[in-house]
Parts: C-alpha cells; structure tokens; sequence
C-alpha cells in the first residue's frame, strides 16, 4: 500500500519588536510581548496565500508546482500564535525557508514578524503533542516569572497585564466593529 | 550550544538589548557583539567604544563577546592587529578586493574573515586560498540577515550564489552562520538557519557544525591566541586550594583539637593522635571472645 508521503511543520509566530502604538502606553513584559496573540484578521487563508507568495519569490514557478500539491494549514491558532503546515514530504525545506523569509504578515496587518519552526513531523499526532507541549511550557514559564516579578512590585505581575491587554482588546474590538460594519459586508461580495 | 558571532553594536541600547534578549529566546548560548572599524584604525584604542562591563541588561545564562571587524582595504595598515587583541575576544577581517582576501587567508592573524556576500565578486573563490585560511584555523563567515531584511532582489541573489560558491569551494568545512542583524527581525532561530544552509547545499550536519562546532573553536582559539604561552601551553586550573577553604579547614582543626582538649585532661602532645585508652574503660570484646566467655560460663552453671 502507497501513500503519499507528507510532512508537518509546527510554526510559531515571534513578535520580537514593539508595535509602535503599545509601546507608548505601558511596558509590557519581554516574555508577553514576545510570545502575544497573533492579530484575528490573520486567518489561515492569508497565511496560506503569504506561504505561496514566499516560495513563488524564493523558488518561482518551480517550486510552486512542487510544494503546492499537498499545502494545507491543518491548524491555526491565533491565540497562541502558533499554526500547523501540512506540506509534501520531498519539498518541505522549501516551505521551511519560505517562512524563513517570512518577515512582516501580509497586506492589511504588517506586523513584523518573526517565524519560527519549532518541529518537523511525519505525522500529525506527533505535531499536535509537540503544540500541547509547548503551550503547557509557555504557562508554566509565566507563572515563574509572575512569581519571580510580584518581589519587583512593577505592578501586577504577568497575569494583571494579560488581563489588562484582554480588556483593552476587547474595547477595540468592538470600535472596530462598530465601525466597520457596514464595510465588512462590502468586502466579502 | 548555538553561536551567533555577529550581532552589531549600536548606540541604541534598548535595541540592541531586545535583539539579545530574543537571541537567547531563540537558543543561543553565546553572543558577539560586533563593533567595526571602517577605514583606518584611529591611533588612540583606549576606551574601546563596547563598554566594559556592558551597559545593557543581558540573560543570565548568555555569554557575551566583544568582537571587531576591520575593513582591509590596502595592505599595508593592517600591522596594528595585535594591539586589537588586548581589547577583544575576537577579530574579524572583512577583505574588500582580491589581493586583501588573498593576504588575509594567507598571512594575517586573526581569526574569521566576514565577506560581504551581498556584493558580486569579479572572480571566482579558489580552494586553494580559502583552504590555506581553514588550515590555519581562520574561519570564513556567511551573514544571512541582509538575504532576509533587504528588499533590494539583486542583493538577495547575490548573497545566495555567493554562499552557493562558498560551500562548493569550501566543501563545506570551515564555514560559520551568523546573523549580522540590525535590527531583531533579522534574527533566525538556529534550526531555521540550518535549513537556510541546507537549501543552498550544505548538508545538515555540516549546517549544525556551521554554528556549534567552527565557532565554538574560533572563539576558543582566539582565546589562547591571547591568555596561553605562545598559543600552546595554557593553564586550566593550577592545582592550588581556593583561600576560603584553606581557612575553613584550620578552623576545624582548631576546634577539634580543643575538643579533645576538654574530653582528656592533660595529655602529652607526642601522644595526641594515637588512640589513648582510659584506665576505667575496659578493652573492647571480640565477639569470639564474648562466646568463649558464654561457653564457659555455661559450662561452668552445669
């Protein structure tokens, strides 16, 4: 029995440089800040179209044809920043150094970013093990730091400002919506 | 443990504190700041412009170096690197033309030659120059951060054929992968660059040497270079107790020779050490001994 042959690529989406408009208001931790919420109108679609660009510009047509027969985001999660690339076995450094390339979102957004591949998999069992991995290290290192920073007493510590950027976001969120409303409605025709 | 052997100074601490606190997010275990002189050496060496101690808040668990890159641009000015080596941990020499690449892999002492990848040389590299500076222990650097942050396409380009050339004339031994990156988002996490390195056809383990082994013997090198005898005898540990415990030692002897001091009254001092025996106490039985005692003293009762 044949099948074909496939590979998983664990990603995750770096945002090592402060966006201008947070930092102004107040400083927020490095490990936060680093590892923040990817922003929502980042879908799988844009990222999937960014990974096609990437290699068009890398490798050309060529490498389009080769790496595009089985290219699928099995997983995105802008949460926690993190995605899961299903990609052909044979042709995945090529979707690896497209990422690799990879600097700022597409279009809309521009954040500048920083992609990191964390695993290569066979399987997708095994990449998702290594997502609940490192979503269950990342907790574990904000508590110590939020135990480590209550001594500093430079304010809440690690959970007050994810609740803080929470609330905020969520105000701007809904500004957003209130405004662009009847916009979005034009879009999608 | 990841090098990253080209990280450049700059005024702009905060910057540069972020680009080495992401660093040290991403894996690396040692990091060289680079400060370059472009044209002449200026007379007066002393302070060097990286602050010693750092001025920067840096992770606990990074090792910071201090690094210089001189431009050779003609051959005769290059007879202060000596003095360049009290002040830092390693020098770096970025050859501009043909004759100064030729005169750094053969003859200068330093230890890597960083080219700029981004120009188009005239002609290609030759393994016999290349081979005499890996023979001579002087590394030969790729910077990839200005394939990933320009967007001039030309510079891209060249800096891949460039790397392409390097690694087929190199065959690969001899090469370090390093940033060079200005700002943080030109920083890549080592396995990513491995991956870079093994699309432009440097397998993966001689990828992972590109930034575990060859640095790891540059920066040692050039260690000894500066602390060992004539860059061969080095002394590692000389054998000799710290202070501390010297003292720590004295005291307990003190206090134990009090001690005994108190339990046995007077005591000659040629005896002291030898096991005394009390006139009260009795001699210890052997457990032989104690069943002979039994034996007899039952025999006896019958």
């Amino acid at each position: 029995m044949v099948r074909v042959k496939n590979r998983y690529l664990v990603v995750k989406f770096l945002y090592p440089s402060t966006t201008p408009s947070s930092s102004s208001k107040d400083v927020v931790p490095q490990l936060l800040q680093l590892h923040q919420p990817t922003p929502d109108a980042f879908h799988a679609g844009l990222l999937l179209r960014a990974i096609r660009d990437g290699i068009t510009e890398l490798f050309g047509d060529y490498g389009m044809g080769m790496a595009s027969t089985s290219l699928k985001i099995n997983y995105h999660s802008p949460a926690t920043s993190t995605a899961i690339i299903r990609c052909p076995q044979a042709h995945y450094q090529m979707v690896w150094a497209a990422l690799t390339y990879m600097t700022k979102l597409p279009k809309p957004i521009n954040t500048p970013v920083v992609v990191q591949v964390v695993r290569v998999s066979g399987t997708i069992k095994k990449a998702e093990m290594e997502v609940i991995r490192r979503a269950k290290e990342i907790i574990l290192r904000a508590k110590i730091e939020q135990r480590g920073g209550a001594d500093n007493a430079t304010g809440d510590g690690m959970v007050g400002h994810i609740v803080k950027m929470v609330e905020r976001r969520r105000e701007e969120q809904v500004l957003v919506r209130v405004e662009e409303g009847e916009e979005e409605d034009d879009s999608d025709e | 443990m990841f090098y990253d052997l080209n990280v450049p100074w700059n005024d702009n601490i905060r910057e540069l504190q972020r680009t080495v606190a992401f660093l040290d997010e991403l894996g690396y275990d040692v990091v060289a700041l680079t400060h370059t002189f472009s044209g002449r050496l200026p007379t007066d060496l002393t302070p060097p412009p990286i602050p010693h101690p750092l001025s920067l808040p840096t992770p606990s668990r990074l090792r910071i170096l201090r690094r210089c890159n001189i431009y050779l641009t003609d051959a005769a000015t290059n007879h202060r690197i000596p003095q360049l080596q009290q002040h830092y941990d390693i020098i770096a020499a970025r050859p501009t033309d043909e004759r100064t690449l030729q005169q750094a892999c053969a003859s200068l002492d330093i230890d890597l030659i960083s080219l700029d990848l981004t120009q188009r040389f005239e002609k290609h590299f030759k393994f016999p120059m290349l081979g005499t500076a890996i023979t001579r222990g002087v590394k030969i650097e790729l910077c990839y951060s200005q394939a990933l942050l320009t967007g001039d396409a030309t510079a891209k380009r060249n800096l891949i054929s460039n790397a392409t050339q390097l690694i087929r004339v190199t065959r690969g031994r001899g090469l370090i992968f390093s940033s060079e990156a200005r700002s943080v988002l030109a920083v890549r996490a080592p396995s990513d660059v491995i991956n870079l390195a093994s699309i432009w056809g440097l397998g993966h383990e001689r990828g992972k040497d590109g930034l575990t082994k060859e640095p790891r013997s540059v920066v040692e090198f050039a260690r000894l270079k500066r602390e060992s005898f004539r860059g061969v005898v080095d002394v590692v540990a000389g054998g000799e107790q710290p202070a501390f415990e010297i003292v720590e030692k004295n005291k307990q002897i003190q206090k134990t020779k009090k001690q005994n001091n108190i339990q046995q009254k007077r005591k000659a001092d040629s005896l002291e050490g030898t096991p005394v025996r009390q006139p009260g106490e009795e001699k210890t039985m052997s457990n032989r001994q104690k069943k002979r005692n039994k034996k007899t003293g039952l025999e006896a009762e019958q």
